[in-house]
């Protein structure tokens, strides 16, 4: 009945019985497949292309002078939390005998010509990390890791719902995602942000950036 | 370390807990200590590693089970019983209007779903779901707008952090992602409640967490019997 983390690590999802019913409560669970992630280094470096794109996203769109006041004050508490996360990612992979992924090559192309750009922008960043660290939660191992990764879902969740009301939009759909958060899969986050990485070379051979 | 917060939550005065941003920071690093100190010693921002799981399965802290998951089921749907009760009450008492409306309808909603979301996955895993206690809430909680949200702000953060005491302790990875889930839309209440009175929504950059035994402390003062 119990599906055990170790279990999924080694690639077993097929056997998560359908008997394992979690109703209402978690409808929407994607696994991400058992190939993506091979360890915790992985996961991490996964987490940690996000990361950086979003603390450059943020540390470019602050610089622009686009936000002012509450707004800016704000949006400064979410870059430093970003370059916190970085520190913390990179920190970790090195811990673990990894070797932390190169920043990637980006363009934001036009996501800092106006303040609603911007924040529309940062709301689909936000909400989208909310959904990879969910989507890999489970294919972490050690337990320490999984706690600050989830640490830090936590609060890409709450970027995600100040930045949905710092544009005003619907309670529900916009600030809120619905009762339960949704996991996305690698494959769909890396579709999200592959527009924002620069050129062909950041995905190719010798890039930085190993997805 | 006892925050002028914790001190009222226990007294049963949870409301206008915090005064000003210096209390507000202050109650925020003592519970985050708090956390730590129970559940991974010696962790560090900027080094998840430094907690290690040997020093996470320390004390009195069980290793994860499939019992032990039913057990934290029902400490969730405790918490959740009390946020939905919460807020339907709060929200009949029509102390808010325009867009905070707009914003805290959905909260009661969820947290109403959640309730019954944990009771069916309970069920599912062949547990018994607790019954719902009877809450008391002082009579000021619900006599103004200030009084509303301020302790709305209390249950949410508190709520952030019991979720986040009990992941290293989920035995099911389902379950994990399950109440994961979950968690992360109590960090989206948190952030627009601080929001809203003027605190931080954004207090660390990782969720703080707390151990079972000092959520259910400070939840004591509302819970009847």
């Amino acid at each position: 009945m119990q599906i055990k983390r170790k279990n999924l690590i080694r690639g077993d999802v097929a056997a998560v019985p359908a008997g394992v019913s979690l109703g209402a409560l978690n409808n929407g669970f994607l696994w991400a497949k058992a190939a993506d992630f091979n360890s915790d280094v992985d996961v991490l470096n996964y987490a940690l292309t996000l990361e950086y794109l979003e603390a450059e996203f943020y540390r470019q769109g602050n610089s622009a002078g686009l936000v002012s006041g509450k707004e800016a004050d704000y949006l400064d508490a979410v870059q430093s939390d970003e370059e916190s996360h970085v520190a913390t990612i990179m920190a970790t992979v090195k811990k673990l005998g990894g070797e932390p992924v190169a920043a990637p090559a980006v363009d934001f192309g036009d996501a800092f010509d106006s303040r609603e750009k911007y924040l529309t922008t940062a709301h689909v960043f936000e909400n989208k990390g909310v959904g990879a660290y969910l989507g890999a939660a489970g294919f972490i191992q050690d337990k320490a890791i999984l706690q600050a990764a989830a640490g830090i879902f936590g609060v890409e969740a709450r970027h995600a719902a100040v930045v949905g009301n710092l544009l005003g939009l619907e309670a529900e759909g916009g600030v809120y995602m619905g009762v339960t958060e949704t996991p996305l899969t690698k494959d769909a986050v890396l579709k999200a942000i592959a527009p924002f990485l620069a050129g062909a070379g950041a995905m190719g051979d010798g890039a930085a950036v190993t997805l | 370390m006892t925050s002028n917060m914790e001190k009222q939550i226990f007294d049963g005065q949870p409301v206008v807990a915090i005064s000003n941003e210096h209390d507000r920071r202050t109650f925020l690093r003592s519970a985050l200590i708090v956390g730590v100190g129970a559940g991974f010693v010696g962790y560090k921002v900027g080094d998840p590693t430094s907690g290690s799981r040997a020093s996470a399965w320390a004390g009195n802290l069980a290793a994860p089970s499939a019992k032990g998951d039913l057990e934290i089921l029902n400490y969730a749907l405790t918490l959740e019983y009390l946020e939905a009760e919460f807020y339907v009450k709060g929200l009949e008492a029509g102390l808010l209007k325009g867009r905070e409306l707009d914003l805290v309808t959905p909260i009661r909603d969820h947290e109403t779903a959640h309730v019954e979301a944990v009771t069916a996955t309970i069920n599912d895993l062949g547990g018994k779901p607790v019954a719902k206690p009877k809450f008391t809430f002082p009579a000021s909680t619900f006599k103004s707008r200030e009084n509303f949200l301020a302790t709305a702000s209390t249950f949410e953060e508190l709520g952030v952090k019991a979720y986040h005491g009990q992941v290293t302790l989920i035995d099911s990875v389902e379950i994990l992602g399950a109440a994961a889930s979950i968690a992360g839309v109590e960090s989206r209440h948190a952030a627009i409640l601080a929001d809203l009175t003027g605190g931080e929504p954004f207090p660390q950059p990782i969720e703080a967490s707390l151990p079972m035994s000092a959520v259910l402390k400070a939840a004591t003062p509302f819970i009847a019997g």
